[in-house]
């Protein structure tokens, strides 16, 4: 088991080392730099351009260096914790990125509760009662949460708390609690203001997990120990709580590898329609303008996420279902 | 003896009485928001906070009234960057623009200028930074030493427009309120470089940047102190802090009207009102009005939206005039109304025949004045302004604005008449009679006039224009190929002669007054798109790029010298005109469709804004030459 482990970590070095070549390529791909960007947004606005101030910068970015060389000062400051710095914000990556994780984790765990809570018990209602009334028009509303672009749900949701409730449009909190310190009024606030990002993010979702766990269970409900187990007289709640649910969870652990970088840059284009205050607009920002540290170090951490995410979830299968072992592609 | 005590106790008296009154006077005035500080003993009373002798804001506009403490701005950006809109807006400057176009003394309370070439700026006695330190000649000595001519904080030098042939100034402190910078030749670019929108500044708050800065701390101090705060060494940290127009260090003391209070990253800022401003209104109480200034990020897609849905006092940047008829419809229920500021280009979008391109068949019909004004009378700007400025455009050349004192109807109008005919007799008396089979005429080496025009690609408006000018062009047998590039793609093509005509916006200064530099007519940067080479040749001091040979030209060069040796506005004035008179004629630069609008939301409570205004960089720093800081909020309606 150990010695598994121990492989599987050191398999991720040469993928990271690989994700990070790619995604440094990728941000290098569009013509021009951050730097030209930021001119050009300049320009767009009527303003005028120092030409000796940007000379400056180039130089102290370093842009002005082939691009072998930034990249192997990226990685080589990755190595000890220096991740370079923002030329957006002027000031160190994780300095920027830090203030935001707290309000981004927040938000992806309540959407994550809020999906699992709604997911669950229709999932299981929709398979136990197939094609029945309730299923249809339970399908029916996961299609349409599936079918609706979150942009647009963000949208109508936002109109509509505007002129209901009179929340303010966009935003985690009312614009006057923004980098106050914690309160029961902010709580206030933010429970006020969240529930439409909750919403709107939790419904793709949802509609997703519930087609999942609907089929899954379908699925083992068709068996024959579950046919046994019913012929034997156990109560049908027993029956369900005990095996096909049980099997049917499987998903729901592998899950957790995709989880995982969901909660740090969760929702992107609903973010940015709401303009929350999390981390997804400022990876869109960051790509745009070309700030490539800031994109760059974002992206590794998502990934990284995502290996190991994956890893967890391979162990967790393996804890938890007595069938799947661990021996299949190492031995030999 | 009697008599004289009860003089002396009399006048005693009087002075007592007339001291408390001036007192009691004062203590009323104190803006409110202060006034519990000042009670408290944390801010020293307003007489004390005031220079000696304050600027008097007092301004002739209809609907101009003085007005009442309070409030707050709220104002939608779109980038955390963005905070630096706060300087200009606010428009603190040493000398800067009145509504006029004038530039009168701000921060300074006067200015001795002798032929542009010595400038001695005297300060207003007791002005103090936002941290109630004294501003004097120190923060100007401090920038000279030990910032502009320091190596490791400005490793290239001093800024362009501290030069005059690349030679310094001689920079004097006459004594502690008083400076004088003295040139060889005169430096006309000086006092607009101060009064711009992203100023030269010239002083720094010295007793707040020196615990940074090597020379005052020691060198192993200093770099100590910015690894620890993650710098590289003490010039970057110190180049970090020192950034008073970036406006994003909430420590750094300022002299504008409001102080940014919040650190970078953020979704919103919060500026408070500067105790020590040293502008008042003609009541002698301190400016700004406003206490509180709220600037929200929001992504920049969604401001028209939110300024639709009432959540600004005032919002321009980011609303595009295609917002106009959202924004005006919500008018009424979100109290806020909806201005149309001018835009100050010269033209919206302009045509650069370039003048050196490689290619020498082209070179030469470029360089034909009557090739010029062939393609300008090709243009159809009615149908341009009808099509993509709903109208609201005027059709024109590419010249100064009818609001300059320079602006001539001849200007405007000369070559830029849709005229094929005429137009097409041009080309004809060139010499470009021959035809090829689909009626594209023939250059003089047989290939067809396939003329392709660079773009740099990142506006719609620009292509839905050519692609009108090209449907009218082929009526002249010249077809037009727009070739999109990315910035600096498209710059390389046109400095190096590769590209034959890009598009651009005009002038970027439309409103001109004489005193201001008429750099963009004559060839003095490489920028210039119309002649890169001439350009780069004056810009590197006759060493790189090419001499120009074109005899107006020429004169134009000879003209902008004059203009930098005048000693009086009306000789400016005659070389302006002269000037523009030549880019008339010789047609350097096509233009299209000017005075294109801007719209302004402007919360119903908000006073002082005036209805009609130009929205511009340079010169106005959008609405800092409008006094921001008298803008106030008339609440006894609601």
């Amino acid at each position: 088991m150990l010695l598994y482990v121990g492989k599987r970590v050191l398999m991720m070095i040469p993928t990271l080392f690989a994700i990070s070549i790619i995604v440094f390529t990728i941000i290098q791909l569009p013509p021009g730099n951050y730097l030209e960007s930021y001119i050009a947004e300049l320009q767009a606005q009527g303003e005028s351009v120092d030409q000796q101030k940007v000379a400056f910068l180039r130089e102290y970015y370093g842009l002005d260096k082939p691009i072998p060389e930034q990249y192997v000062r990226w990685v080589g400051g990755m190595l000890h914790g220096d991740f370079g710095y923002s030329f957006e914000f002027n000031m160190p990556v994780t300095k920027v990125i830090g203030d935001r994780m707290l309000l981004t984790i927040i938000v992806s765990f309540v959407t994550i509760l809020f999906t699992w809570c709604v997911a669950f018990p229709i999932g299981i209602y929709s398979a136990t009662h197939q094609y029945s009334w309730g299923d249809y028009g339970l399908s029916l509303v996961g299609f349409l949460g599936i079918a609706i672009p979150n942009f647009m749900l963000a949208l109508v949701m936002m109109y509509v708390a505007n002129v209901l409730f009179g929340t303010t449009i966009g935003g985690l909190m009312d614009p006057e609690f923004i980098g106050k310190p914690w309160t029961l009024e902010k709580v206030k606030s933010v429970l006020e203001h969240s529930w439409i990002p909750v919403i709107v993010i939790g419904t793709s979702g949802t509609a997703g997990m519930i087609r999942r766990l609907r089929a899954n269970l379908l699925d083992e409900l068709q068996k024959q120990y579950v046919v046994t187990a019913r012929a034997k007289g156990l109560p049908p709640g027993k029956v369900l709580r005990k095996y096909p649910l049980r099997m049917a969870l499987n998903f729901f652990i592998s899950d957790i590898g995709s989880l995982l970088p969901h909660i740090i840059s969760g929702a992107e284009i609903t973010a940015v329609v709401l303009s929350l205050p999390t981390t997804g607009p400022m990876l869109l920002n960051a790509l745009k303008s070309q700030d490539m540290y800031l994109a760059g170090t974002f992206l590794m951490f998502l990934a990284l996420l995502i290996v190991v995410g994956v890893l967890v979830s391979d162990l967790a299968l393996v804890a938890l279902d007595p069938r799947i072992r661990l021996t299949g592609g190492v031995a030999r | 003896m009697n008599v004289r005590t009860s003089l002396l106790v009399r006048c005693a008296l009087a002075l007592a009485t007339m001291m408390l009154v001036t007192l009691s006077a004062a203590a009323a005035d104190e803006p409110p928001s202060l006034a519990a500080d000042v009670a408290a003993g944390k801010l020293p009373p307003l007489a004390q906070r005031l220079p000696a002798t304050p600027r008097v804001v007092d301004i002739s506009r209809p609907g101009w009234a003085t007005g009442r403490y309070g409030g707050e701005l709220r104002m939608l950006m779109a980038k955390d960057r963005d905070i630096r809109m706060m300087v200009v807006y606010g428009y603190a400057r040493l000398i800067g623009y009145d509504e006029k176009l004038q530039l009168v003394p701000d921060i300074l309370e006067s200015l001795d200028n002798v032929g542009n070439r010595i400038f001695t700026l005297h300060l207003r006695r007791g002005h103090k930074w936002s941290d109630g330190q004294p501003f004097t000649s120190e923060d100007f000595r401090y920038y000279w030493e030990d910032v502009a001519n320091n190596k490791d904080v400005s490793p290239f030098g001093l800024p362009r427009a501290l030069l005059v042939d690349n030679r310094a100034p001689k920079f004097e402190v006459v004594d502690a309120t008083t400076v004088r910078y003295t040139w060889d030749e005169p430096n006309p670019q000086f006092l607009t470089a101060l009064a711009g929108p992203s100023p030269l500044f010239i002083y720094r708050p010295a007793h707040y940047l020196k615990q940074f800065h090597a020379k005052y701390v020691g060198l192993e101090k200093a770099n100590a102190r910015a690894v620890a705060a993650g710098s590289r060494n003490w010039a970057g940290l110190y180049q970090k802090l020192d950034e008073q127009f970036r406006n994003d260090n909430p420590d750094l003391p300022t002299l504008e009207p409001w102080i940014n209070t919040t650190p970078l990253p953020t979704t919103r800022f919060v500026l408070v009102r500067n105790p020590y401003f040293h502008r008042v209104d003609r009541m002698g109480r301190q400016l700004p009005y406003i206490d509180r200034v709220i600037v929200n990020i929001t992504d920049d897609k969604l401001i028209p939206a939110r300024a639709g849905a009432g959540s600004v006092d005032l919002q321009a940047r980011y609303l595009r005039f295609d917002n106009y008829t959202f924004l005006k419809q919500s008018e009424t229920r979100n109290h806020y109304r909806v201005y149309l500021w001018e835009k100050a280009l010269g033209s919206q979008v302009a045509l650069y025949p370039n003048l050196n391109v490689e290619d020498p068949v082209w070179r030469t019909l470029m360089r034909d004045v009557r090739f010029r004004r062939a393609l300008s009378l090709g243009i159809d700007r009615h149908e341009i302004n009808e099509v993509v400025y709903f109208g609201l455009g005027q059709e024109s050349a590419n010249t100064v604005l009818p609001r300059s004192p320079l602006f001539r109807p001849q200007f405007r109008t000369a070559w830029s008449t849709f005229d094929p005919k005429r137009a097409n007799a041009l080309l004809d008396a060139i010499g470009l009679t021959k035809r090829d089979d689909n009626g594209l005429r023939l250059l003089p080496d047989g290939r067809p006039m396939e003329l392709i025009i660079d773009t740099a690609g990142e506006s719609s408006e620009e292509t839905d224009v050519l692609e009108l000018i090209r449907d009218t062009w082929r009526q002249l047998g010249i077809a037009m190929f727009a070739r999109p590039s990315q910035r600096e793609v498209f710059r390389k093509r046109v400095f190096s002669g590769k590209s034959m005509m890009s598009v651009f916006y005009g002038l970027s200064n439309g409103v001109p007054t004489p005193e201001m530099s008429p750099s963009e007519l004559a060839p003095t940067t490489q920028e210039q798109l119309e002649w890169p080479m001439w350009g780069q040749y004056y810009e590197q001091n006759r060493k790189g790029g090419e001499k120009p040979e074109l005899p107006e030209v020429v004169k134009l060069v000879g003209l902008y010298g004059e203009w930098r040796r005048a000693s009086d506005d009306s000789e400016r004035e005659r070389v302006w005109l002269e000037m523009l008179a030549i880019h008339a004629e010789q047609v350097y630069t096509i233009g299209t469709v000017t005075h294109a609008l801007q719209p302004v939301v402007v919360s119903d409570d908000l006073r002082n804004v005036p209805a009609d205004g130009i929205f511009s960089w340079d010169p106005g720093a959008y609405f800092g030459m409008y006094n921001v800081d008298a803008f106030w909020f008339d609440t006894e309606g609601r």
